[in-house]
């Protein structure tokens, strides 16, 4: 793969108004684009900003036929059943918020989620349990981040689960669920499973037929898509049965003063006017990755992850989140130093060499608070990055270390 | 301690830009945490250390390691320069405010609100004149009889006293600021010419003899000379004409200022000028000060009616 020409279809990789070009090591928190889905988005706005859907006239045809075509390049990309499993939402945690307020919850009911999910796969249902009487139940991760199979397990001998919720790649430290043993043994019991599957669906091949998932969920700004564009990926005959959660225009298919008729999935979850130009982004981002192809996305990620682990290694006091194998972290090494603030340590990378990390505790507070850990400094690489940035960064971190 | 010196430092770039507005209001937050006995929790002293490091460092590592080892004490130094400095700003522009330079009364050394030395120029008396250049603290009033000088009766039981001369261009700036005040605050005016160049010397006695002869037409004739071109100020001629438009008998004055007597006089009313040891016009006295060169109105308005004249 020629890593070079990729790198000249992102614009925010290139130095800007004179100042040096970015090192982008967030790409967890979202990605940066590539041309070819800004284009899209501005083709929307200059060719045919219309609705669609509803209306008969030439610009509506268009705008129907291509989010008609998106939803179609999405249910390939994920190699679901029918382009009617795919509802567009706003975000991985829309689509979280949809599925929890839509099921036909009973008191007593379980969700089972692990003790690393984002707010996003965590508060929805707190809230589910808060309201509805729904006992949520929580996996404790092992001591080096991975799945605790013997929990799980405990779990369903525990009492009936109806729902497995679970984070398939955590933005922590970037380890992915066995999610088709996890989904096979809860179908086993009987459960439903959802994947929040934001940090998965950019970084490797997700077929929802060979999981056998139920629901899942991404968002579009973490896989070069455009900011406000996700996915609820649903079973149809699941999705029949759910509630709608938002409702309004474009959801049925007639009212009356008392009544109305609900359309079938995805229009019955889809209300109101959608961000047709972030749906047209984000199906110029799936067929950049397909592309790209997911072998390559893997490797250079597995690269970039394997060289930082190692040198990162080596500097005292640093410690990684997760296992020490950089193969289980994906494209992730969420780390901290003994007795340095990881803000201080992102800001300082920033401020030397315009290098962007996330650092804090990246939304999954609960973790950090049940291990007593303040933080840390997460680096995310994507497939444009490159070994020489990591080489920077590196001696940066080093940099650092010698001073504080 | 950084926090407050953040906050003052970001609250002056915040007039200029928004976002150092923005970081002042958080500075400001952790500085009214501190005074309050609470830890500051927005983060904001360590963000902009981070910053102040991440810059550093990459100029000398040296000097980053010293500056996180050390950056508390540093603050406190950089607190206290910066409280000494503003101190000395404020005192600066206070100075500069009431006596027209921030140095204090008629020192010449540089001001930043007065870069080209306006408010401290004056003309010098020439060499020829037996004045001696002096410090302004040994100008004054004491021993110095003025009653017999022209005067503007006001209700001020302390005159401002002017010693000028109509062809110094910083006398010829001052002059109207004094007419103002007279004007405005009902001031008493006492006019000392003294000339100090020697050509103007006859002025003396022809401003002498004007007075003499009927006061109100004396001072529409120093509010002329005062503004006429400086060279006709030489030309005798010129000035007999003046004294017509201005409606005195030309020939009396002229006819009074040859007299020996009128000589006499005038000489005694220079020696007493003298004695003032002025060394340059203009000098203007009020209540007990002496300012030398020309002031912006402000000053001398200060000085006669105290820092809220401008409500009075």
């Amino acid at each position: 793969m020629d890593w070079a020409k990729v790198r000249a279809d992102f614009p925010s990789l290139h130095s800007q108004n004179g100042r040096k070009a970015v090192i982008y090591f967030d790409n967890a928190c979202q990605t940066l684009r590539p041309r070819q889905v800004i284009e899209a988005v501005i083709r929307y706005y200059q060719e045919f900003p219309a609705c669609s859907g509803r209306s008969m006239h030439r610009m509506a045809a268009e705008v129907t036929r291509e989010v008609d075509q998106a939803r179609e390049k999405v249910a390939k990309f994920l190699n679901a059943g029918r382009k009617e499993e795919i509802i567009f939402t706003r975000n991985t945690t829309e689509g979280v918020n949809l599925l929890a307020a839509s099921i036909n919850w009973k008191p007593g009911d379980v969700i089972l989620v692990t003790d690393k999910e984002h707010n996003s796969n965590l508060i929805p249902w707190q809230m589910v349990a808060r309201r509805r009487g729904v006992i949520l139940r929580v996996i404790r991760t092992r001591n080096d981040n991975t799945f605790n199979w013997d929990a799980f397990e405990q779990a369903f001998r525990d009492g009936p689960v109806k729902l497995v919720a679970m984070g398939y790649t955590s933005n922590l430290d970037g380890v992915t669920l066995p999610a088709a043993d996890i989904i096979k043994h809860a179908h086993r019991q009987g459960a439903l499973v959802f994947l929040d599957a934001a940090q998965t669906v950019p970084h490797q091949r997700v077929n929802v037929r060979a999981l056998d998932v139920d629901f899942l969920a991404f968002s579009g700004h973490k896989m070069l898509g455009p900011s406000g564009t996700g996915v609820l990926y649903g079973k149809y005959r699941l999705l029949e049965q759910l509630e709608p959660f938002l409702v309004g225009g474009d959801t049925v298919s007639t009212s009356t003063f008392d009544s109305c008729q609900f359309l079938p999935p995805p229009e019955k979850f889809e209300a109101g006017l959608q961000d047709y130009a972030g749906i047209m982004g984000l199906a110029a981002a799936v067929q950049y990755l397909s592309q790209i192809g997911f072998d390559a996305i893997e490797k250079q990620e597995r690269t970039l992850n394997e060289y930082l682990t190692n040198m990162l290694s080596e500097i005292p006091g640093l410690k990684i989140i997760g296992p020490a194998d950089p193969r289980l972290r994906g494209g992730i090494i969420s780390f901290y130093i003994e007795g340095i603030d990881h803000h201080r340590i992102a800001l300082m990378l920033d401020q030397m060499a315009n290098i962007a990390v996330r650092s804090g505790q990246h939304c999954v507070h609960s973790w950090f608070n049940s291990r007593g850990v303040a933080g840390s400094v997460r680096a995310s690489v994507y497939f444009y990055n490159t070994l020489e940035e990591a080489q920077q960064f590196v001696d940066a971190l080093n940099k650092i270390r010698k001073v504080l | 301690m950084f926090c407050v010196i953040a906050f003052i430092v970001l609250s002056i770039l915040g007039i200029f830009s928004a976002s150092n507005r923005q970081l002042a209001r958080e500075a400001l937050d952790c500085v009214l945490r501190r005074v309050t006995l609470r830890p500051c929790t927005t983060g904001f002293d360590e963000k902009m250390k981070a910053k102040i490091l991440g810059y550093v460092i990459t100029r000398s590592e040296a000097g980053a390691r010293f500056l996180n080892k050390y950056f508390e004490p540093l603050s406190w130094v950089f607190f206290f320069l910066l409280v000494g400095s503003t101190f000395f700003a404020v005192r600066g522009f206070y100075l500069y405010y009431t006596t027209g330079s921030c140095n204090g009364l008629n020192q010449t050394g540089f001001c930043v609100f007065d870069p080209t030395g306006q408010n401290t120029q004056f003309s010098t008396v020439d060499e020829s004149c037996p004045v001696t250049p002096g410090g302004s603290a040994t100008v004054t009033l004491e021993g110095v009889d003025i009653s017999g000088f022209p005067k503007i009766s006001g209700a001020n039981t302390e005159p401002i006293v002017f010693i000028g001369s109509y062809g110094c261009d910083y006398s010829r700036k001052a002059y109207p600021m004094l007419r103002r005040l007279v004007q405005k605050y009902g001031a008493e005016l006492v006019f000392l010419y003294y000339p100090v160049k020697e050509h103007s010397d006859y002025l003396a006695k022809i401003g002498y003899c004007a007075y003499q002869q009927d006061q109100p037409k004396f001072w529409n004739l120093t509010d002329r000379l005062f503004t006429v071109e400086k060279a006709h100020l030489e030309d005798e001629a010129f000035i007999m004409n003046l004294l017509n438009e201005v409606g005195l008998n030309a020939q009396s004055v002229q006819f009074c200022a040859k007299s020996p007597q009128t000589e006499w006089v005038v000489k005694q009313q220079l020696a007493e000028v003298r004695k003032t040891n002025f060394y340059g016009t203009p000098t203007v006295f009020i209540r007990g000060k002496a300012f030398v060169g020309p002031k912006p109105y402000r000053v001398y308005a200060i000085a006669l009616e105290g820092l809220l004249y401008w409500w009075k």
